[in-house]
C-alpha cells in the first residue's frame, strides 16, 4: 500500500519549523502548536490499517506472515543514484515503529504545550529559533523511526542530533555548553561506528548477492533478483544471499555478524542509554528545559530500542546470539545501577534521569534474551517508559518552575500544598514504580517473564532474572523515598503560597496520567499493534 | 463464552461499587465534604455487602442442591484474554467457590461495619494535621481498597491476584501514610511497602516458574497440570523443566518446592511473616479504623488466602517451610506482645501472632483449620482494634496502657466488647462441651492436626517397619561424600529430599499411610499415596504393583511414583534399595524416623506453648485498659464513647459469638476437597465431613482433640489468672517483675533488635551502597569521559599549536625563509621574479600528486575491503 502520509507526518514539522521562523514572535508558540498537533493528528490516521489486529485471524493479514510482508505507507522513491548503488527514500511502517510514531507525536505536542511559558524562562530569547529547533527535532525523530532504508535512517538520526545540541546548549542550565558537548560527542561516537557499519554493509550485501545470485531473490515482489548492495533495512534482514554471506563472512579477521552487531550497538546504546555510556544523560537531562527532557526522555532514548529492534538483531541475529551474554550484563548492571544511582541522588531531576538508565536497562534486558516474551516487554517497556518519563519530568519541571531549585531534601508537605498535582505525582511515579494496573508494571513483567523463558538457551538467564526482579525493590526504594522527601511531610513555610497546577499543567498530565492507567489496565491497546511484527523478527531470526 | 451465572455478576458488580465510589470521591471528594464522603463509602461497601450476602444465601442452597461444583466448573469457562505472554494467554476470570463466596462475604461485613465507624472515628481525625480536610481521601483510599481486596478475592488466575495484591498493598501504603505529614507515619508507609515488595520478589519468582513449568496463570489448570505432571511417568517438573542457576543445576521436586516457596514469600510478606514482619507493628501509625481493616482483618490474611489457593501446588517440603515459618512468627511475636504497653501495638503483635498460627496451619495441612481461624480471627480481631480506636479516641489520643486504668466505668460498650474479644481470642471454651467462641474452635483445630501431624504421621506401620533404614542411610552419607554444588544436586537428584533433609520427606511420606487409617476410619476416605522414592521412573513402575499389593489399597488417581530426578538413576542407589528392600513398601524406603519428625514435634510444642501466651497478654492488655484504678487523671476525665463507633462493635461483638462455627466452617469444609486435594500433600482435614461439621462436632481427628481437651483447654482459663494476678495491683509488681528477667524484656521490648538491625544492614547498608555508585559515576565513570574528552584536547592543542604551529608550520616557514634566503641569494645576481613561479610550480606540482594518490587509493579501496571480506 503505498502512500505519502508518513512523509507528510515527517516533514509537517519542518514546514512548522519554517513558519515558526517566518512568523512573528507573538504567534511563533501557536504555530509549533499547530504544527505539533496537526503530526499528531496525522499520526493518528496511521492506526486504521491496524485495526483488528488483536485477533488471531486478522495479524497475518496485518502484519504480514513474514519480517517485511506486510509493509503499510509505503513510499519508496529512488534518491540519489550511483553507478552501482541506489540510495532510496523509503518509508514504511509495520507493528515495530507504528506506537513509536504515535508517542513520538504525542510527546512533541505535550512538550511544544511545555514549552508555552517560553516567556518566563530564565533564557526567554530566541524564542523562534527554539521553536523551530524543537519541530526539527520532531522530523528528525519521525523520520528515524520511518525510514527504512539505512542512509535515510542515517540521515534522520544525524538531523536528530544537531536541534538537540542547540536545545541543551543555548536553553539549558549553567552547565549547559558541557552538556550539550557531551550529549553531541557521545552520540557522534556511536553514529561513527553506524556509518562504518552501513558502508560495511552495503559493500558486504553487494559481494554476498555477487556470490550467490540464486539466492538473492528480493522481497518486494519475491520475484526480482538483487544484483547490487543495498541499503534497505529490510531486504538486508530477509535476502537469503545477504543473510548467507553476512554469517559467514569476515571482517578484518572477525566474523562479519558480531563485528557489524556490535558497531551498530554502540551507537544505540548510547542512545538507550546502557552503562557506561549512559553517562552523557544525567548531565544532559539536568541542565536541559522541561520541554526537552520530556522529548530526551520520552522519545529519544527509545531510538536506542528501536536500532536494536530494527537494525541489530533481524539483520546479525548471530551477533545478537553472540552478545547475548554481555547485552544481558549490561542490562542488568543497568537496572541495579541506575536504580542505585538514583537513590543516592540529591538533585530531582538526575534521579528521575537515573531512573531512566534504570528502566531502559529492561529494554535491553528483554531484547537480549530473544524470546517473544522479552521482544514484548522490551517493546511495551520503552512505550510505557515513553509515558511515565515525561511525565516525571514535567512534574519535577511544574515545581522547578516554582521554586527554582531542585534540591530534594529543600523540598517537603507539597501534596498538602498543591494536591491535585500531588496526586498526578503519585500516579505518575507509582507508574515509572512499576505498580500493577500502571503502564510501568506490564513492561517489567514481561521482561522479567521473557528472561526467564530464555533458561534453557542462556544458562544466565535465571539468575538474570533473578538480579532484574531485585531491582524492583530498589526501584520502589527510591521512588518512595522521593515521593517521601518532596510531597510528604509537613507543609513548609517557603512552599505554602505556591498556587496549584495551572489549568494547562493539569492538561499536559491528564493525557499522559490517563494513559499510565489505560496500558496497565489493558496492555493490549499497545500489544495488539505490535505483537505481530515482533513474531515475524523473531520467525526470522531464530 | 458461557453465559454468568447470577453469582459472578453479584461478585464482579460487587467489585465494581466501590471502585465507582473511589472515581467519584477522587473527582468530587472535596466538594461532598466531611461526613458526606463517608457515606458515599459506606453505602458502596453496604451494597456491596448486601451482593455478598445475596450470594452466600444463594450459593449454600446450591451446595445443598449439590449444584455448586457445576457452577464452579461454569465460572472457569468464563475468561477474557487480557494479554499474550508468548503463547500463553493471560485470562481473567471470576473465581467462584465456596472459598471466594465466604472471604467475600466477610470482607464486606467487617468492611462495612469498619467504614461505618470509620465515619465516627475520622469525624476528629482528619482535620486537625493540615488546613485542609483529607476527610474524603481517606474514604477514597478505602474504596479502592475494597475494590482490591474484593478483586483479589475473585481472581481466578495468579497474575491477577497478583495485581490486585499489589494494590491492596498500594491502599495499605496510602492509609498508613495518611497522616504524612508526621514523619514516623510515611516512615512506616514505606516500610510497609519496601518489605512487601521484598516477599513480592519471591512471589514474582514463583509466577514465573507457575508460567513456565505449567504453563498458565489459572489456579485451576495450574492445579491440574501440577497434578498432571506428578502422575505422568517421568514425574514432577522433569524433563526440560530445570533451572539452572550458573552451573549448579535444579530440576524435579526440589524446582516445585521453590515454586511453592517463592508463591509463598508473597504471602510472608502481606501476613507479615518472619523475617518480613517488621513493618506490620509500624503500620498501626495509619488511622485506627485502617488497622482494623487492612492490618487485622483483611489484606494481612490475604497471605494466608493465598497459600490456601495455591495449597495444590506446593510439596511437602514447601509445606514444612511455610510451617517453620510460621511456628517462628506465632511464638516470637506472641512473647513480644507480653511487653507492649501501646494498645495497638499489643493488638498488632497479638495479629501476628495470630496470623502465624494460621500460617502454620497450612503448613501442617490443616486447611479447613487455618482459613477457619482466619475467619474468627478477622472478625474478633476487628472488633478489638475498633475497641482500642474507641479507647484512643475516648482518652484524647492517648494509646499507652500504663496511663489508662478503670476505663469500663466510662467505657463500658467497649470494654464488654473488648473482652468478648479477649475471650475469642483467648481460645474461651468448655473443653469437650463443644461450647465456646469462634477463636477455640479454630485454634483447636489448628492444634489438632499440628499434633496429628508431629505424633501420629511419624508412627510407622508395623508392616513396613524394617529393611528400610538401609536404603535412607545409604543415601544420606552418599550424598554426603560429595562436596559443593555437585552434592546439592546429587541430593535433589536423588534423595527423596526436596531440599531439607532426609527425614521432613520421610516423615511427609509416611504420613498418609497413618491418615489412611484415619481417614478410612473416621471417613471412608483415601488421600491419594505418596511416594517419594529415590530411584527412576523405570523402576517405579516395577514396584509400584507389589507396593499396590502390600498396601492393598487403591492408587487410581495416584502417581505411578514419584520420581524426583529427571533422568533415570541406574546406580547403586535402585540397586541398593531393591537389594534392601525390594519386597517392601517402597514409600517405607523412605522413611525414617527423625530430625524432620522431631522438628514437628518441636513447631507443634512451640504452637501449643503459645495456646498460653496468647491469653495472659490479651487478658493483661484488657486489665491494664480497663480494670482497675485510673492511672491518669486527665485521660480518665476525657473518656466517652460515642455511639457511631460502639455499635459497629456490638455488631461484630454479637457475630463473634454466633457466627464462626455454623456458617463459615462447613463453607470452608465445602471448598476444600477441591482446593486441597493436593496430590502431594492431602490437606489434613481436607476431607472434612460435611454433615457432622454442620452439626458443630469435631468428629475428625478426634484423638488429637481429646487429647488437646486436656493440654490447651483450660490455657485460656489459666493464663487469665496469671494476668489477672499479675496485673490486679496496678503495675508495680509488673515492673518488679521486668526488672528481674532484666535481659530478657530488654530483647523483647526491642523486639529482637530486628528494626536496629534490618536499619543498619539493608537500609543504611543499600543507601551507602547507593552512595558508592553514585561516587562511581560522578567520579568515575564520567573522569573516564572526561579524561578522554581532555586527552583530546590536549592531543588537538598537541597537534594544532605543538606540531601544526611549530612543527609543520616551522618546517614550511623554514623552507620558506630557507628558499628565501636561497632565493635571496639566487637573486642578487638577478632581478627577475622567477622564484614566484618556481615555487608555484613546485608546490603545484605536489598537489597534483597528492590528489592523484589520494584518488588511487580511495577507488581501490572499497574494492579492497570488499575482496578481503570474500
Amino acid at each position: 500500500m503505498d502512500s505519502t502520509l508518513l512523509s507528510w507526518l515527517v516533514f509537517v514539522p519542518t514546514i512548522g519549523a519554517v513558519a515558526c521562523l517566518l512568523a512573528p514572535r507573538e504567534v511563533t508558540r501557536t504555530v509549533a502548536m499547530l504544527a505539533s498537533g496537526i503530526s499528531f493528528v496525522l499520526s493518528l490516521f496511521l492506526i486504521p490499517p491496524f485495526l483488528g489486529a488483536g485477533d488471531e485471524m486478522n495479524a497475518a493479514a496485518v502484519f504480514g506472515s513474514s519480517y517485511g510482508d506486510a509493509l503499510h505507507f509505503i513510499q519508496r522513491i529512488p534518491w540519489i543514484n550511483g553507478e552501482s548503488f541506489t540510495i532510496e527514500y523509503f518509508l514504511g511502517l509495520d507493528g515495530l515503529n507504528l506506537p513509536l510514531v504515535i508517542l513520538t507525536t504525542l510527546i512533541s505536542l505535550l512538550a511544544v504545550w511545555a514549552s508555552w511559558n517560553f516567556d518566563e524562562w530564565k533564557i526567554n530569547k530566541g524564542k523562534k529559533g527554539y521553536f523551530a529547533l524543537l519541530l526539527l527535532l520532531e522530523t528528525g525523530m519521525l523520520g528515524t523511526f520511518v525510514a527504512l532504508d539505512f542512509f535515510l535512517f542515517y540521515i534522520f538520526w544525524e538531523v536528530m542530533l544537531l536541534p538537540m545540541y542547540f536545545l541543551i546548549g543555548v536553553w539549558g542550565g549553567p552547565r549547559k555548553e558541557y552538556a550539550a558537548i557531551k550529549f553531541f560527542l557521545f552520540t557522534l561516537a556511536g553514529s561513527v561506528l553506524m556509518l562504518v557499519a552501513l558502508v560495511a554493509m552495503f559493500f558486504y550485501s553487494g559481494a554476498a548477492v555477487a556470490e550467490y545470485p540464486e539466492l538473492a531473490v528480493s522481497y518486494r515482489d519475491g520475484a526480482s533478483v538483487l544484483t547490487t548492495g543495498t541499503f534497505d533495512l529490510i531486504e538486508l534482514a530477509t535476502n537469503e544471499a545477504i543473510q548467507k554471506y553476512f554469517g559467514e563472512s569476515l571482517f578484518l579477521g572477525w566474523r562479519f555478524a558480531p563485528v557489524m552487531f556490535i558497531f551498530l550497538f554502540v551507537g544505540f546504546a548510547v542512545k538507550l542509554p546502557a552503562v557506561p555510556v549512559h553517562t552523557w544523560l544525567p548531565d544532559a537531562h539536568v541542565e536541559a528545559p522541561t520541554p526537552i527532557s520530556m522529548i530526551l526522555a520520552g522519545v529519544l532514548l527509545k531510538m536506542g530500542g528501536y536500532g536494536f529492534l530494527r537494525l541489530c538483531y533481524p539483520i546479525f541475529p548471530s551477533g545478537g546470539q553472540f552478545w547475548a551474554g554481555t547485552l544481558a550484563a549490561i542490562g542488568v548492571v543497568s537496572i541495579l545501577y541506575g536504580a542505585l544511582c538514583a537513590m543516592a541522588q540529591t538533585d530531582f531531576k538526575k534521579l528521575v534521569a537515573y531512573s531512566s538508565v534504570s528502566h531502559m536497562g529492561y529494554v535491553l534486558l528483554g531484547i537480549a534474551v530473544m524470546t517473544e516474551t522479552g521482544f514484548q516487554g522490551a517493546m511495551f517497556q520503552m512505550i510505557a517508559h515513553g509515558i511515565s518519563s515525561p511525565m516525571c519530568f514535567f512534574l519535577v519541571g511544574v515545581i522547578y518552575d516554582r521554586a527554582h531549585h531542585r534540591e530534594i531534601n529543600r523540598f517537603g508537605g507539597l501534596w498538602l500544598t498543591m494536591p491535585k498535582y500531588g496526586t498526578m505525582a503519585t500516579i505518575g511515579f507509582f507508574a515509572s514504580l512499576g505498580l500493577p494496573g500502571l503502564c510501568g508494571f506490564v513492561g517489567e513483567v514481561f521482561v522479567l517473564l521473557g528472561t526467564f523463558e530464555a533458561r534453557h538457551t542462556f544458562t544466565w538467564a535465571v539468575p538474570a532474572a533473578i538480579l532484574a526482579a531485585a531491582g524492583v525493590i530498589f526501584t520502589a526504594g527510591y521512588i518512595l523515598w522521593l515521593i517521601q522527601r518532596v510531597y510528604l511531610g509537613p507543609q513548609k513555610p517557603e512552599y505554602a503560597d505556591y498556587p496549584e497546577a495551572t489549568g494547562r499543567e493539569m492538561a499536559i498530565l491528564m493525557p499522559l496520567a490517563a494513559l499510565c492507567v489505560v496500558l496497565g489496565v489493558l496492555p493490549r491497546v499497545v500489544f495488539d499493534y505490535m505483537n505481530g511484527t515482533l513474531r515475524n523478527i523473531l520467525d526470522q531470526i531464530l | 463464552m458461557e453465559s454468568y451465572s447470577n453469582y459472578e455478576i453479584y461478585l464482579m458488580t460487587g467489585t465494581m461499587i466501590p471502585f465507582v465510589s473511589f472515581v467519584i470521591l477522587m473527582l468530587f471528594g472535596h466538594r461532598l465534604g466531611k461526613p458526606l464522603s463517608g457515606w458515599v463509602t459506606v453505602a458502596a461497601m453496604a451494597s456491596s455487602c448486601a451482593l455478598a450476602t445475596m450470594t452466600l444465601v444463594g450459593w449454600m442452597g446450591e451446595i445443598d442442591g449439590g449444584t455448586s461444583a457445576g457452577l464452579t466448573a461454569a465460572a472457569q469457562l468464563n475468561q477474557v484474554t487480557w494479554a499474550h505472554l508468548g503463547s500463553i494467554p493471560l485470562n481473567v476470570g471470576v473465581k467462584l467457590d465456596s472459598l471466594t463466596v465466604v472471604m467475600y462475604f466477610m470482607v464486606t461485613f467487617v468492611a462495612t461495619w469498619i467504614f461505618v465507624f470509620s465515619v465516627g472515628y475520622m469525624a476528629g481525625h482528619s482535620d486537625e494535621v493540615d488546613g485542609q480536610s483529607k476527610y474524603h481521601r481517606f474514604f477514597c483510599y478505602l474504596s479502592l481498597f475494597g475494590f482490591s481486596m474484593l478483586g483479589l478475592l475473585c481472581s481466578s488466575s495468579l497474575l491477577f491476584l497478583f495485581v490486585f495484591w499489589e494494590l491492596v498493598g498500594l491502599c495499605s501504603y496510602l492509609l498508613i501514610g495518611f497522616y504524612f505529614d508526621r514523619k514516623y507515619a510515611s516512615n512506616a508507609a514505606i516500610k510497609a511497602f519496601v518489605t512487601n515488595r521484598v516477599g513480592d520478589f519471591g512471589f514474582l519468582f514463583g509466577l514465573m516458574m507457575v508460567a513456565f513449568f505449567l504453563g498458565t496463570f489459572d489456579l485451576e489448570q495450574a492445579a491440574a497440570r501440577f497434578a498432571e505432571q506428578y502422575q505422568s511417568h517421568i514425574g514432577l517438573f522433569a524433563g526440560d523443566m530445570t533451572i539452572d542457576l550458573l552451573g549448579w543445576e535444579i530440576s524435579g521436586g526440589m524446582v516445585a518446592t521453590m515454586m511453592g516457596i517463592g508463591l509463598f514469600c508473597g504471602a510472608m510478606g502481606k501476613s507479615a511473616q518472619f523475617p518480613l514482619h517488621v513493618w506490620l507493628p509500624d503500620a498501626m501509625a495509619g488511622p485506627t479504623p485502617v488497622s482494623a481493616l487492612i492490618h487485622a482483618a483483611t489484606m494481612v490474611a490475604a497471605g494466608v488466602y493465598l497459600v490456601a489457593r495455591v495449597f495444590r501446588l506446593l510439596t511437602p517440603d514447601a509445606q514444612m517451610f511455610i510451617a517453620i515459618i510460621g511456628a517462628i512468627t506465632l511464638t516470637l511475636m506472641a512473647l513480644i506482645a507480653i511487653v507492649q504497653v501501646d494498645i495497638k501495638k499489643c493488638l498488632a503483635y497479638s495479629t501476628l501472632s495470630q496470623l502465624g498460627y494460621m500460617i502454620f496451619g497450612m503448613g501442617c495441612g490443616a486447611w479447613i483449620a487455618a482459613l477457619f481461624h482466619l475467619m474468627t480471627h478477622a472478625f474478633f480481631k476487628a472488633m478489638l482494634f475498633l475497641c482500642s480506636g474507641q479507647v484512643i479516641e475516648g482518652c484524647h489520643h492517648e494509646q499507652d496502657m500504663r496511663k489508662m486504668g478503670g476505663l469500663i466505668r466510662k467505657m463500658p460498650v467497649t470494654a464488654f466488647t473488648f473482652l468478648i474479644g479477649v475471650l475469642a481470642i483467648a481460645g474461651f471454651g468448655i473443653p469437650l462441651a463443644g461450647i465456646g467462641l469462634g477463636g477455640y474452635f479454630s485454634k483447636d483445630e489448628i492444634l489438632a492436626v499440628a499434633w496429628d501431624r508431629a505424633f501420629l504421621w511419624g508412627e510407622p506401620l508395623e508392616h513396613h517397619g524394617d529393611g528400610h533404614a538401609d536404603s535412607t542411610t545409604d543415601d544420606a552419607p552418599d550424598s554426603m561424600t560429595h562436596t559443593g554444588p555437585q552434592a546439592i544436586r546429587l541430593v535433589s537428584r536423588h534423595a527423596h529430599v526436596f531440599g531439607w533433609n532426609g527425614g521432613v520427606i520421610a516423615g511427609a511420606s509416611a504420613a498418609p499411610t497413618g491418615l489412611v487409617e484415619f481417614g478410612r476410619r473416621d471417613r471412608g476416605l483415601t488421600p491419594p499415596a505418596i511416594d517419594y522414592r529415590p530411584s527412576g521412573a523405570s523402576q517405579d513402575r516395577d514396584t509400584s504393583r507389589d507396593r499396590d499389593a502390600s498396601r492393598g489399597r487403591d492408587t487410581q488417581g495416584a502417581p505411578a511414583g514419584f520420581a524426583l530426578a529427571s533422568d533415570p538413576q541406574p546406580d547403586e542407589h535402585g540397586a541398593a534399595h531393591d537389594a534392601g528392600g525390594g519386597e517392601h513398601h517402597p514409600a517405607a524406603g523412605a522413611w525414617q524416623r527423625s530430625g524432620g519428625d522431631r522438628l514437628w514435634r518441636v513447631l507443634f510444642w512451640c504452637a501449643l506453648a503459645t495456646a498460653y501466651v496468647t491469653p495472659f497478654y490479651m487478658m493483661r492488655a484488657w486489665w491494664m485498659t480497663f480494670m482497675g484504678k485510673p492511672r491518669d487523671e486527665h485521660v480518665y476525665h476525657h473518656a466517652h464513647e460515642s455511639p457511631l463507633m460502639w455499635f459497629p462493635l456490638v455488631v461484630l461483638a454479637v457475630f463473634t459469638f454466633v457466627s464462626s462455627y455454623w456458617l463459615f466452617r462447613p463453607l470452608i469444609a465445602d471448598a476444600a476437597p477441591t482446593a486441597s486435594g493436593g496430590i502431594l500433600v492431602a490437606g489434613y482435614d481436607g476431607v472434612a465431613d460435611d454433615a457432622a461439621a454442620a452439626a458443630g462436632q469435631l468428629i475428625h481427628v478426634h484423638e488429637a482433640h481429646h487429647w488437646l481437651a486436656y493440654g490447651v483447654g483450660g490455657s485460656w482459663l489459666i493464663a487469665f489468672i496469671a494476668a489477672i494476678a499479675i496485673y490486679r495491683g496496678g503495675l508495680a509488681l509488673p515492673t518488679r517483675l521486668k526488672a528481674a528477667f532484666g535481659p530478657i524484656a530488654t530483647l523483647l521490648e526491642r523486639k529482637y533488635y530486628f528494626d536496629e538491625v534490618y536499619g543498619l544492614v539493608f537500609v543504611k547498608g543499600c543507601v551507602a551502597f547507593a552512595h558508592v555508585c553514585r561516587f562511581v559515576d560522578t567520579y568515575i565513570v564520567d573522569m573516564f569521559a572526561n579524561l578522554l574528552a581532555r586527552m583530546t584536547e590536549r592531543l588537538a592543542n598537541f597537534s594544532g599549536n605543538g606540531v601544526d604551529a611549530r612543527v609543520v608550520d616551522g618546517v614550511f616557514n623554514g623552507i620558506a625563509v630557507t628558499s628565501f634566503d636561497i632565493s635571496d641569494m639566487f637573486r642578487s645576481p638577478q632581478t627577475g621574479r622567477i622564484r614566484n613561479y618556481v615555487l608555484f610550480a613546485a608546490g603545484g606540482a605536489a598537489l597534483i600528486v597528492l590528489f592523484l594518490i589520494v584518488m588511487a587509493s580511495l577507488s581501490a579501496g572499497p574494492v579492497a575491503v570488499a575482496s578481503t571480506g570474500g
